[in-house]
């Protein structure tokens, strides 16, 4: 299965959501959007902002008016929208229910939140609104899931969750890689 | 004596200009087709020529009591482009830096050699843009 190649079909980048986002969040800030705005809050020059929006607006995503302020086209907002809703429903996961701290869930969650398909946000919204839910069973899931520590007997054999590999091992060895990065 | 703000400004042309002198070798070499015999040496004198125009900057900011900063966050995907496609996303990033020189402009009011500075820079810019511009006419 070619799962890869689904990454390139995503309709809209990395770079070129958050430069959706960022239109869409200015305008709701300040009324209106300009390249030099955009540049400051994403930290990046204009020239890069303006290479990025000519390929959105030849796409009919991002709309240029006569004082050069930018606008998003019907499909623009729809992408901006959907863009923020997956994001805040995998912070919310990632923190409520996860524990991870924000600032990570930010970092994160800005990594995936244009490429998670509407579908699986939609499961994962499902599952907020059970754990968050005032049923009994769910607030017993979130007290039990908080003090859970479950030992890992690094043994893929009688591992419920894992096949061939142990996977706390494997993000052990990420972690770790990562570290080294760092250094 | 430039304010922070202008000397913020500054580095970012200074940004601006090593980001579009990147830019240019990049589309240099990926430039596709028959148009490359042609383009390719425009771009790469381009690129010399926003090299020179980032040093100048630099110098600026060192002459008005300042240390140059570069932060540049920049991935360039690996394709290739026509001529035509190359020359208008170099207008695309000309004109930005063109509107970042003007926008300094409007905000010098009281310092004349740095005014002038600027307005020298706007005029080589704009003049930049345009023969980009001329080589799309038909």
């Amino acid at each position: 299965m070619d799962f890869w190649k689904a990454f390139d079909q995503n309709p809209i980048t990395h770079s070129a959501a958050h430069h959706v986002v960022a239109i869409a969040d200015l305008i709701d800030a300040f009324g209106y959007a300009r390249v030099s705005d955009v540049a400051r809050l994403l930290r990046i020059t204009r020239g890069s902002v303006s290479v990025t929006l000519k390929s959105l607006k030849q796409r009919g995503l991002v709309i240029e008016d006569e004082r050069r302020l930018l606008g998003l086209s019907a499909q623009g907002r729809r992408i901006a929208q959907g863009i923020r809703a997956r994001k805040q429903i995998l912070i919310r996961l990632f923190v409520d229910v996860l524990g991870v701290e924000a600032e990570q869930a930010g970092i994160d969650t800005c990594k995936i939140e244009h490429l998670v398909s509407a579908g699986t946000a939609g499961r994962v919204l499902r599952l907020l609104r059970f754990v968050k839910s005032a049923a009994p069973e769910a607030q017993r899931f979130l007290a039990a899931f908080a003090h859970f520590e479950g030992a890992c007997t690094h043994d893929p054999a009688t591992c419920p969750c894992c096949d061939e590999v142990c996977l706390a091992d494997a993000l052990a060895a990420i972690e770790e890689s990562e570290l080294r990065d760092d250094d | 004596m430039a304010t922070p703000e202008q000397m913020q400004a500054l580095n970012e042309l200074f940004a601006e200009e090593i980001e579009a002198a990147i830019r240019y070798l990049h589309l240099a070499v990926t430039v596709k087709g028959l148009d490359r015999l042609l383009v390719q040496k425009v771009l790469l004198a381009n690129m010399r020529e926003t090299i020179e125009h980032a040093q100048t900057i630099a110098n600026k900011i060192v002459q008005l009591g300042g240390v140059p900063s570069l932060e540049l966050r920049l991935s360039l995907a690996p394709r290739k482009a026509s001529g035509a496609e190359a020359i208008r996303t170099a207008l695309a990033f000309e004109h930005a830096a063109l509107d970042a020189y003007r926008e300094l402009l409007d905000t010098i009011h009281d310092d004349v050699p740095l005014e002038e500075f600027i307005r020298k820079q706007v005029e080589v810019e704009a003049q930049h843009a345009a023969e980009l511009s001329l080589l799309l006419e038909e």
